[in-house]
């Protein structure tokens, strides 16, 4: 009889060791938030363009975290949707926006017709538009994210979305890769004129 | 156990990985000195050539001197570039670059004038310089490394760490360049001058000049030069390594020197060291001693293709175009024009592109000499690529990720390690262009990393505009509570008594209007009381009116006002005569008269157009009040016309000002003008009622003069116009008043009281109560009469006291 009662006894005190010290390592190494989130940020493009239907890029991987569908990115395009996918360990799906073109844009104010209306400056989601009231306005191209935000609420629509200008520093290799010149004949100046043109 | 520095000094050599062996093919051109060619007839030197941004310092049409700065800039990293020969400029356009993408680059276009004009050069003499003035003028000479990577040679002089060993690069291993060794051959001397400059300016333990020993010659020279120099014994020496490609890479070159490996993604100058190419150290010469920019270089033309294939000083900006013209160039079909060796070079797009700094070939190979692009076949995992990898890379492996475009992957195996060289392309069985692939594969992981790095800034933009509009939010938020509250402290008890006021005058003005619209229907059945009384009161009142508007009419004419005054004072007395009235009256008509004399006054003082104008209509009027005095029905008629032309001016007054208080005065006008119709209309009732219905119309009178003299009040500034307004208001409402009844003239007294209230003459509402009581006939009445006339008295002082309270109502100025 005692032996049965030392054992009850042992187990309960066990439990009650262990129950004692899962309740403290619950409140002392508690994560705050998920931490997939911040992973499913860093994939995200950070235009904050707001096409998802979220406010900003943080709101956007918070809802897929949340169970949200992956395809609502269009400015990562497929390589960020399939990069979620993976880490959300869900099937990629096709980008439900209509497939847009993966060339990078910049706004680009017009301005002699910017009337200085603040109303992109208002708009942009990462402060890449300057000026004041009634002066003219421009865009920083380094920093604006071509998020497309700025164009509606131009009362004079003079904001164009311009394809990134290709210089030597942002050279793809692939993208360019342009035939060598062929000379046909020796010395004879009018062929290699004609020839470069043809470049 | 021998040291780093005791082996150097044995010349103790280490084995870098891989490395092939390559044809030589350096006979082509190594044996002629070092010619010149003739000058072009257009240079063309692209802006900025290397670094940042910079600052044009010279404009289109401008004329330049061979050595005038092109650019000017203030960042370290900005190297000037030079105007290669003397000539004009003749544009500042984007042309096609010297590069692998030929995309067009901000290029100076300079036609030379032919004669070659130096600026002017100021030799140094080396002793009188100190460090930072020797660095000064290496950066200000433009001076970038000659080897190919055209790096800033100032930024590798005056490095950060200190430097122990220096190695001038004398290697040359791509087979088809012999400029270093042409170099090395015809100016030892110089070049060793450069190599003591960078010995003073680093001061390292050793320099070691490093020479592949295909080069016997050029070794020859070096070890006599340095035999003869000035440096320290042991100081510099010359190493000869076996020839192998690539040996003359960087990290190679130090790999054999010293056998110790640059860590990956770091520089040089980590373990001590510093590289410098021998064309550098002789640019350092003639920039620091003569004082001379770089803007010619030596420049090997090679390959089967040239007729005079050697090595050439060429002026940086040249169109290589004019290079290969001057040489006898022989295109072949299909001929591929390579700047740099034919292991790293690149095919050109187009020939009229530049010589730059880092130019240090032109091949123009043969057919036979380089075949063209053969088809790449399927790899078969041979391993000769990591065989030969001067980098310790698995080429293969990043083939293969590179082709799936796993780029990830590829990074995963250092793909940032590889130096290009072309080694594995070169063994490759399969002909794969390897290069090119790790090329895509570069380029598209440094897009990645920047549209990451681009990403990240874009978020913490993003995150700071939030954070500033949370910020601008709560400071609104505040503010307004700060607001809110300093309104509250600020209410004190006379906000709310003058709120409380203003609740009393629009409960006021409301009952007004009540009563207003009772007596138009009690007026209507009214009647004249005393034909021949209220005829002299109608001619008194109206006498007094014209005065007031003759007055007005004669403004200017101080004279004539005084006989109107005259005759305002003349015009009460028969009316006084004729209606038998005693002495109130008489007080009450010479207040009234001493009002006509204010108004006349003030009248006198308006020389506003509107003024004149309501002015003659006055003077009609005035005309019609002689009419008056003779025929009682005429009087009526006049008294009609008095009343129209009073409209009117209150119309046209009310046209010329936007006023509020215009439309009200209008209104007010045209509702007594028509009571008077319907009184003038009937003609029959009873003393008792008349009475009655004329405290009615007193009332109705005290209600209208108030609501004026409100308006007078409300308005802060009242104008010229708005005065003008008010005037013929009220002396259609005396009109109205007069008319209906006896009593009714203290009710145009009271209108006058509360006019001249807002003219700040109170003291005129005691007269008026008096008459109240003669009027009135019966005791019941009396008393009735007397609690009116009080109210009107209150309201009279109520309206003098918001006169004054309104200390813009200076109406009678």
């Amino acid at each position: 009889m005692s032996t049965i009662l030392i054992a009850v006894i042992l187990l309960t005190l066990l439990a009650l060791v262990f129950g004692v010290l899962l309740g403290f390592a619950a409140l002392k190494f508690k994560v705050e938030g998920n931490p997939i989130v911040d992973e499913l940020e860093a994939i995200l493009p950070q235009t904050q363009c707001g096409q998802c239907g979220y406010p900003g890029c943080r709101p956007y991987a918070q809802a897929i975290a949340n169970g949200d569908k992956v395809n609502k990115c269009p400015p990562g395009g497929t390589a960020t949707m399939e990069k979620l996918a993976d880490l959300m360990g869900v099937e990629p799906e096709p980008l439900n926006a209509e497939a847009q073109s993966q060339v990078k844009k910049v706004a680009f104010i017009r301005e002699d017709e910017c009337i200085g209306c603040t109303k992109c400056i208002q708009a942009c989601p990462v402060d890449a538009i300057i000026g004041a009231g009634k002066l003219m306005h421009t865009v920083l191209t380094t920093d604006c994210t071509g998020c497309d935000l700025c164009v509606e609420p131009c009362p004079v629509d003079c904001i164009d979305m311009l394809p990134v200008t290709q210089n030597l520093k942002n050279w793809n290799w692939r993208l360019n890769a342009i035939p060598v010149t062929l000379l046909q004949e020796t010395g004879d100046k009018e062929t290699m004129l004609e020839e470069d043109k043809r470049c | 156990m021998l040291t780093l520095l005791d082996q150097l000094d044995k010349g103790t050599l280490w084995r870098s990985h891989g490395g092939i062996h390559p044809p030589e093919v350096k006979f082509l051109s190594n044996g002629t000195p070092i010619a010149k060619l003739p000058l072009a007839k257009t240079y063309l030197v692209p802006v900025p050539q290397v670094g940042e941004n910079c600052t044009l310092a010279v404009k289109v049409g401008d004329t330049v001197l061979k050595g005038t700065p092109l650019t000017q800039g203030n960042s370290i990293w900005h190297l000037p570039v030079h105007a290669p020969t003397s000539g004009t400029i003749v544009a500042i356009e984007p042309r096609v670059s010297n590069h692998a993408s030929a995309l067009p680059v901000n290029t100076c276009v300079i036609e030379a004038d032919g004669k070659d004009t130096w600026c002017e050069l100021v030799p140094n003499e080396l002793d009188s310089l100190s460090h930072q003035q020797i660095i000064d003028k290496i950066h200000h000479s433009g001076v970038a490394g000659m080897g190919g990577a055209a790096f800033p040679s100032h930024i590798k002089l005056n490095p950060a760490s200190e430097i122990d060993l220096v190695i001038i690069n004398g290697v040359e291993c791509e087979p088809y360049i012999s400029s270093d060794d042409r170099l090395m051959r015809e100016y030892s001397q110089n070049i060793l001058a450069g190599i003591g400059i960078i010995y003073r300016l680093l001061t390292p333990k050793r320099i070691v000049i490093a020479i592949e020993d295909n080069k016997p010659e050029a070794i020859k020279a070096m070890q006599v030069a340095v035999a003869q120099s000035a440096l320290p014994a042991g100081s510099v020496r010359v190493t000869v390594i076996p020839t192998k490609y690539p040996s003359g890479g960087e990290k190679q070159l130090i790999q054999i020197i010293t056998g110790r490996e640059v860590p990956s993604g770091a520089i040089p100058a980590k373990l001590g060291i510093v590289v410098h190419n021998v064309g550098t150290a002789f640019a350092i010469y003639q920039a620091v001693v003569q004082g001379k920019p770089l803007v010619e270089r030596v420049v090997t033309v090679t390959g089967k293709n040239v007729g005079k294939p050697g090595n050439y000083w060429i002026p940086i900006g040249t169109p290589v175009a004019h290079v290969l013209a001057e040489t006898e160039f022989k295109p072949d079909p299909e001929q591929k024009i390579i700047i740099g060796g034919p292991m790293m070079g690149h095919a050109l797009a187009n020939i009229h592109v530049p010589i730059l700094k880092g130019t240090n070939c032109v091949l123009v190979p043969s057919n036979q000499e380089i075949d063209t692009t053969p088809d790449e076949k399927a790899c078969i995992r041979c391993g000769e690529c990591a065989n030969v990898c001067p980098a310790l890379l698995l080429p293969q492996q990043l083939f293969w990720h590179a082709k799936a475009e796993e780029y990830d992957k590829a990074a995963t195996f250092n793909l940032k390690d590889c130096i290009e060289c072309g080694c594995c392309s070169y063994v490759c069985p399969s002909d794969i262009p390897l290069v090119e692939y790790y090329r895509i594969a570069k380029s598209a992981l440094k897009q990645a990393a920047d549209e990451k790095q681009q990403a990240e800034r874009a978020k913490q933009r993003f995150e700071a505009r939030l954070a500033r509009l949370e910020e601008e939010k709560l400071a609104r938020e505040a503010k307004a509570r700060e607001a809110a509250e300093r309104r509250q402290a600020t209410m004190t008890g006379t906000d709310k008594n003058a709120v409380a006021e203003a609740m009393a005058r629009i409960a006021a003005k409301k009952a007004a209007v009540q009563a207003s619209d009772n007596t138009a229907n009690v007026v209507t059945t009214a009647e004249l009381k005393d034909a021949p009384q209220g005829k002299a009161a109608v001619a008194a009142a109206i006498a007094r009116a014209k005065a007031k508007k003759a007055a007005a009419a004669n403004a200017e004419d101080s004279d004539t006002s005084n006989v109107v005054t005259v005759k305002v004072s003349d015009a009460p007395s028969s009316p006084t005569g004729a209606i038998s009235q005693d002495e109130p009256l008489s007080q009450k008509d010479k207040v009234a008269a001493a009002i006509a004399r204010a108004k006349a006054k003030k009248a006198a003082q308006q020389t506003d157009k509107a003024q004149l104008e309501t002015t003659d209509t006055a003077d009609t009027a005035d005309n019609a009040s002689e009419l008056t005095a003779a025929d009682d029905k005429k009087a009526k008629v006049a008294a009609a016309v008095a009343r129209a032309k009073a409209k009117k001016a209150a119309q046209q007054a009310e046209t010329k000002t936007e006023d509020s208080l215009s439309q009200t005065t209008t209104t007010e006008a045209e509702s007594t003008s028509y009571t008077l119709g319907e009184v003038n209309a009937d003609a029959a009732i009873d003393d008792a009622e008349a009475i009655k219905k004329a405290k009615v119309a007193a009332a109705v009178a005290r209600a209208k003069a108030k609501k004026a003299a409100q308006a007078v009040l409300t308005t802060a500034e009242p104008n010229t116009a708005s005065k003008v307004e008010v005037e013929p208001e009220l002396e259609s409402v005396e009109d109205s008043q007069t008319q209906s009844s006896l009593a009714l003239p203290s009710a145009k007294e009271t209108v006058d009281s509360v006019a001249t209230g807002s003219l700040a003459d109170v003291q005129s509402a005691k007269p008026t109560s008096e008459p109240i009581e003669t009027a009135s006939l019966s005791s019941d009445e009396l008393k009735k009469a007397r609690i009116a006339a009080t109210i009107a008295k209150a309201k009279a002082k109520k309206a003098a006291q918001e006169a004054h309270a309104s200390s813009d109502s200076s109406v009678n100025d």
